[in-house]
């Protein structure tokens, strides 16, 4: 019992334990009700959200004089499971805690610990052995409690070499480590007072070098929040709508490509740029025509159209349940922050490059998500604050916990891109009559304008006609011929018709594929 | 047109400017500009653009007709010589395209006659009633001006300066896709108070408000007038006066019959005695249309497209513009489509973009000026001229100025309520209570979180008043509005609350998204206090305060940089660390740190020490080693020892409290590295402790 913080004697002194029952946050009984009001309305009855702990402070969190209210200010900003089953979670005011016993299902038997504190915005931590990486805005740090009190007492520095000018936006994300080891690191773009992105490796992403320096590796991301690497061990990263990024996109990170934004590209011109764009680069043109202008920009494997997918990616996290998160093992799983969602997206490579549809998932969280961590139990953690922008959802902040509750949800499980159309497959068996109808499907296509502005709408919209669905003999899949597809272009499809054998409406009747290339065969 | 582009390069005082405006020379534009001409029609001449050069090029004004367009006037010419230099104005009457393009008043004078344009100037100045003002304007400041004139709009019709750097970077001069109203050579046209008083009321000089009047102070005014006219000094009384003109009566009897030959008095505001009488049109070609030197005639250098257009419209000038056209040409006369976008059609165009500012935190919306669209029946019949004649202004964080343009947009308000009607969509009786609801951060949707309310600033981002929600906007545009605001302006950061007409709120009023809205208009109408959910204020609840044990806490602080490692002891003396240079920065006693904002707030600013005695180590010298911060380590106390490598050799430094005042150790492997240059802060004494040497220095400091 001593105080961790410092904090003046006062409403939060009781907070300066080291380990805390959990019944002394979770704060009324109320709460639960609460909770289980809002699963009711999940969109998705096969997936329950449970409250772990959210704030009892109003959202009104762009306050000035916003304060977290009682309890621990549990803005979740980057999460992940020590060894020993424990979620590390770090929060935005600079502190890491470790949460016990909440995968039990007793409230009373969650405990929570602090295990670092002092650190700058830590928007990620990743155990790596004994210790955690946490990333701070000017480093990322190895934390390790070397005399076994719980606690940390080592704050080493792993990883630097980018430029911090003091705009509130210039954050890090990561660590993240991919197949190969490398351990990834995404920087924001400044924006603001003190903004500078002409160098110092603002709006990219790198790896860390031996010597715990950065290495840049991908350029032209604005606000890249969140990485993730796939089964396959490649890393991706989810970035947000803005100036010259049009809606949410997903990229595959790797080596001397650029994506969207041009902003921080001055950087290109420091030592260890892996890329050099043309001089002249597009503005104001159909995006299609953009990529194929610029031999180093790739698209993003995959969009997320603005409100169809919710409005601003933060996250993703790849399932690797096994069965225990439904049949989604492999598709990775998108939050979002101002609608508070998550999608689901399928990736396919087609000609060597990622592509795929996303498609929604689940929303009615309490808060803007900002982090996804899949439990050992293969459930999925979501944190969430939403201080200092808009989101749905009441609360401020909080940590909630995704369920499968054993019932197969009824969904498109994978639409993949054949050359005369697409094929679906199902989570469960389909009614081969309504699915077999290509009339049970609409589709049409569309790009976005690449330009400086922020976001874009839709343009050079048209229909796809769907003129035939041809089902699979395992009453599963069907394949969609198409007329008039568009590479580059994303492909929505409504299969508002298709019902399963024993009669059901699909979850989710939409899904957004994102048709960089159409297969050969 | 982006083809034609040269850059052009402008003397001034011996300082070469270039400007980015693509276009000045006048041998590839002799032609007058109107600007909505060269963006909106030019490419494709019509019979609405035609309409629009018959307006602005004064032809209305010498063979009638009502275009329907405010009228276009020529400046007021009684006291022109209290205005202008003499010599300007003659240099101006010999030949007004050369000396200021793309100016609209026509060759009038005949060609190659100093004396016509000596007794016309003569005939000019007799008309002075009021006596040169021998106001003086002392203290001036250039660069500030150059600032103003660059942000609060004046370059969304003038060419910016290529000298002037926005925030975002200069645009590109081949991103000009149309010209810019260029200037005289100012400094040979004004005197600097004589600049002044055009800027501070140009309606005076220009009632029909081409040249549109913003709201400055005096000092704006003065500095305005120092950049327009390249006085760099800071005493304004310095700078040159404008220059005595004695009349000469028989030149100005012969001046005065020349101004009613030339029919001046059509588009310029003189005496009687010269009043020109309407000339109908016979045909609808020939004449001043053909550029050609007839005696009498004035002459326009028209450009294709402009003679192409005006001979459309002369064509079928006897057919009456829809009220839909007049109000698009209306806009594009006074220039509002330079600011504003209405339809997809106008606004900033790139390059221009750039030299509109606001308020970053609110994206695009913060910076650029509202779009017109439906702008008839969004806001009420009563708050449109409130906005015209500057009453009501509800963006208060665009740095561009939204001009006011007197009598010329008085019938503006009327014609666009009547051009943009549809069908109204009543709401249903609003709960007043439920809006407070709605509108509040209590359960709420937290409007009041991005919006003010009356003078309450909003918690968050400061986006506009909605307290005058009532009295500003129609509720059927409203209710269109709220369901997707992004469809009304792309890239707003407003989000739906009623995403495809789905309230997200299911709480309030059933999610009925009709009742809802007429909630929130009903509680703007009302006028009954404001939205629930306004958090008391926390000031000195985050105060570190160490008591057991240190606190280590990361910031951004003033004068230590954006990796300050703070440490805070007990003991009451405290120190900044530099964790980039890894060197100690600032000192101080008593109290610590506010953590409020490090914790909190969204924008991160640069701290300060909350304690007082703060004493500061001397920046490292340039000669030093490069130094590598590595981290730090607590120990059983959670003293940080802080670790870094210097030319590869690990050093550790440590800081513990003294009497009054901190002891500093340092250690290294002296084997490796023979010392180490350190430096001590001023203000404390310094003492090295006994049994220090290199590889293992340690210094007590005291507070003096």
């Amino acid at each position: 019992m001593r105080p961790v913080t410092g904090l003046k004697p006062g409403a939060n002194e009781r907070f300066g334990m080291r380990a805390i029952s959990f019944r002394k946050f979770f704060f009324t009984a109320l709460g639960c009700t609460f909770f289980f009001a809002f699963s009711a309305i999940a969109a998705d009855s096969a997936y329950e959200i449970l409250n772990l702990l959210t704030a009892n402070s109003p959202s009104a969190s762009r306050s000035a004089d916003w304060k977290p209210g009682e309890g621990i200010a549990l803005e979740v900003s980057g999460m992940d499971f020590t060894a020993d089953g424990k979620l590390a979670v770090a929060v935005r005011k600079g502190e890491v805690w470790l949460i016990d016993g909440m995968l039990g299902g007793s409230p009373d038997k969650v405990t929570y610990k602090l295990f670092a504190s002092g650190l700058h915005e830590p928007l990620g931590v990743l155990r790596d052995g004994d210790s955690l990486l946490v990333s701070q805005r000017t480093e990322v740090t190895r934390l390790r409690d070397t005399d076994g009190d719980g606690v940390a007492d080592e704050y080493l520095t792993t990883a630097r070499g980018w430029n911090v000018s003091g705009a509130y936006h210039g954050y890090t994300y990561g660590p993240k480590r991919d197949g190969q080891g490398n351990l990834w690191v995404a920087l924001n773009l400044d924006m603001g007072d003190h903004a500078n992105n002409k160098t110092g490796w603002r709006g990219w992403g790198g790896i860390v070098t031996k010597s715990g320096d950065f290495q840049p590796m991908a350029a032209g991301m604005r606000s890249p929040c969140g990485l993730g690497a796939n089964l396959a061990g490649d890393m991706f990263c989810v970035d947000q709508q803005g100036t010259w990024i049009m809606a949410t996109p997903i990229y595959h990170l790797r080596r001397g490509v650029f994506f969207l934004n041009q902003e921080g590209i001055g950087s290109q011109d420091l030592p260890g740029s892996p890329l050099k764009l043309p001089a002249k680069l597009p503005n104001k043109v159909p995006y299609p025509e953009a990529v194929r202008a610029v031999p180093p920009m790739r698209p993003p494997a995959v969009w997320l159209p603005y409100t169809k997918m919710g409005r601003s990616g933060t996250d993703l996290a790849v399932c690797n349940a096994g069965g225990k998160f439904g049949p989604f093992d492999g598709q990775m799983f998108v939050a979002e922050f101002t609608d508070a969602k998550v999608s689901r997206v399928f990736m396919e490579k087609v000609d060597g490059e990622y592509q795929g549809a996303a498609f929604p998932f689940l929303a009615g969280f309490a808060s803007g998500l900002v982090r996804l961590q899949f439990a050992p139990d293969g459930s999925l953690m979501v944190g969430m604050t939403s201080r200092g922008w808009t989101s749905l959802g009441t609360k401020s902040y909080g940590l909630q916990r995704v369920k499968w509750n054993g019932t197969t949800p009824f969904a498109i499980h994978e639409m993949r891109a054949r050359p005369d159309g697409f094929e679906l497959t199902f989570t469960q068996p389909v009614d081969a009559k309504a699915a077999g109808n290509p009339e049970s499907y609409s589709m049409s296509s569309y790009t976005y304008l690449y330009s400086s502005a922020y976001g874009s709408d839709e343009i050079e919209t048209k229909p796809v006609k769907i003129v035939s669905a041809t089902m699979a003999k395992d009453g599963r899949s069907v394949r969609l011929k198409a007329e008039g597809l568009r590479e580059l272009f994303v492909h929505e499809l409504h299969a508002d018709g298709v019902r399963s054998a024993s009669g059901a409406k699909l979850d989710h009747a939409l899904a957004c594929y994102t048709l960089n290339r159409i297969p050969k065969k | 047109m982006a083809g034609l582009f040269l850059p052009a390069f402008r003397g001034r005082r011996g300082a070469v400017i270039a400007v980015l405006a693509f276009a000045l020379a006048p041998s590839l534009h002799a032609e007058p500009l109107i600007v909505a001409f060269d963006r909106f029609h030019a490419a494709q001449p019509t019979a609405e653009g035609g309409r629009l050069l018959y307006n602005e090029l004064g032809c209305a004004n010498c063979h009638g007709g009502d275009t329907g367009i405010p009228t276009r006037r020529g400046p007021v010419l009684t006291d022109v010589t209290a205005r202008v230099q003499p010599d300007w104005l003659k240099k101006f009457l010999a030949n007004p395209a050369a000396a200021r393009a793309g100016t609209t008043m026509p060759h009038v004078l005949p060609a190659n006659d100093p004396q016509a344009v000596e007794a016309v100037a003569h005939y000019l100045g007799s008309l002075r009633k009021a006596p040169i003002s021998k106001k003086q304007i002392r203290v001036v400041n250039f660069e500030r001006g150059r600032e103003l004139f660059h942000t609060i709009g004046c370059v969304a019709c003038h060419e910016p300066d290529a000298e002037f750097q926005p925030p975002e970077g200069k645009p590109a001069a081949t991103d000009f896709t149309h010209r810019s109203v260029a200037h005289a050579k100012l400094d040979e046209k004004y005197a600097l108070t004589s600049l002044a008083d055009f800027l501070r009321d140009p309606l005076k000089v220009r009632p029909d408000a081409r040249m549109p009047r913003f709201t400055l102070a005096e000092e704006d005014v003065a500095d305005l007038a120092a950049y327009l006219l390249n006085f760099k000094e800071s005493y304004g009384v310095n700078a040159p006066g404008l220059k005595a003109f004695k009349v000469d009566p028989a030149l100005a009897a012969r001046g005065r019959a020349l101004v009613t030959a030339a029919r001046c008095a059509a588009c310029h505001d003189l005496p009687k005695d010269v009043a020109a009488k309407t000339m109908p049109l016979k045909g609808g070609s020939g004449g001043c249309l053909e550029n050609s030197s007839v005696p009498g005639l004035p002459r326009y250098e028209l450009s294709a497209p402009q003679q192409d257009a005006l001979k459309l419209f002369l064509a079928q000038r006897n057919q009456p513009a829809t009220p839909a056209q007049v109000a698009t040409l209306t806009l594009e006369a006074l220039n509002c489509m330079a600011c504003h976008d209405r339809n997809g059609r106008g606004g900033p165009d790139l390059v221009r973009k750039a030299y509109f500012q606001g308020d970053h935190n609110l994206g695009d919306t913060g910076r650029y000026p509202p779009p017109l669209t439906d702008v008839g029946r969004k806001l009420r019949p009563a708050w449109l001229p409130k906005v015209l004649t500057g009453e009501a202004r509800v963006r208060p964080y665009l740095k561009t100025q939204m001009p006011l343009y007197g009598a010329a947009t008085t019938n503006l308000p009327a014609l666009l309520a009547k051009v943009d009607v549809k069908e109204r969509k009543p709401l249903p009786p609003g709960d007043v209570e439920a809006g407070r609801k709605l509108l509040g951060a209590a359960g709420g949707l937290s409007c009041i979180t991005c919006h003010r309310w009356g003078a309450r600033p909003s918690l968050g981002i400061q986006g506009f008043d909605l307290s005058n929600l009532y009295q500003r906007i129609q509720p059927t545009w409203l209710q269109e509005y709220l369901i997707n605001p992004a469809g009304y302006r792309a890239g707003t950061l407003m989000p739906s609350f009623w995403p495809e007409g789905k309230a997200a709120n299911m709480e309030i009023l059933g999610g009925d998204t009709a009742r809802q809205i007429a909630a929130i208009y009903e509680f703007a109408k009302s006028g009954k206090g404001e939205p629930e959910g306004y958090p008391a204020t926390a000031s000195g609840q985050f105060e570190l305060v160490p008591k057991e044990h240190p606190i280590v806490q990361r910031t951004f602080m003033e004068g230590v940089g954006t990796h300050t490692i703070l440490v805070g002891f007990p003991e009451g003396v405290h120190l900044a660390y530099d964790g980039e240079h890894a060197r100690p920065v600032l000192a101080w006693r008593g109290k610590f740190f506010d953590a409020y904002s490090t914790w909190f707030s969204r924008f991160a600013p640069f701290e300060k020490p909350l304690g007082e005695s703060v004493v500061k180590w001397p920046a490292a010298s340039p000669g030093d080693p490069p130094v590598r911060f590595e981290g730090y380590r607590l120990d059983a106390k959670r003293v940080p020892t802080f670790l870094f490598t210097v030319e590869g050799v690990r050093v550790e430094e440590r800081f513990e409290p003294a009497e009054n005042g901190l002891r500093r150790s340092l250690k290294w492997d002296a084997a490796k590295l023979k010392d180490l240059s350190i430096a001590h802060p001023d203000g404390v004494t310094v003492a090295e402790d006994s049994g220090s040497a290199p590889g293992k220095r340690s210094f007590t400091y005291v507070w003096k």
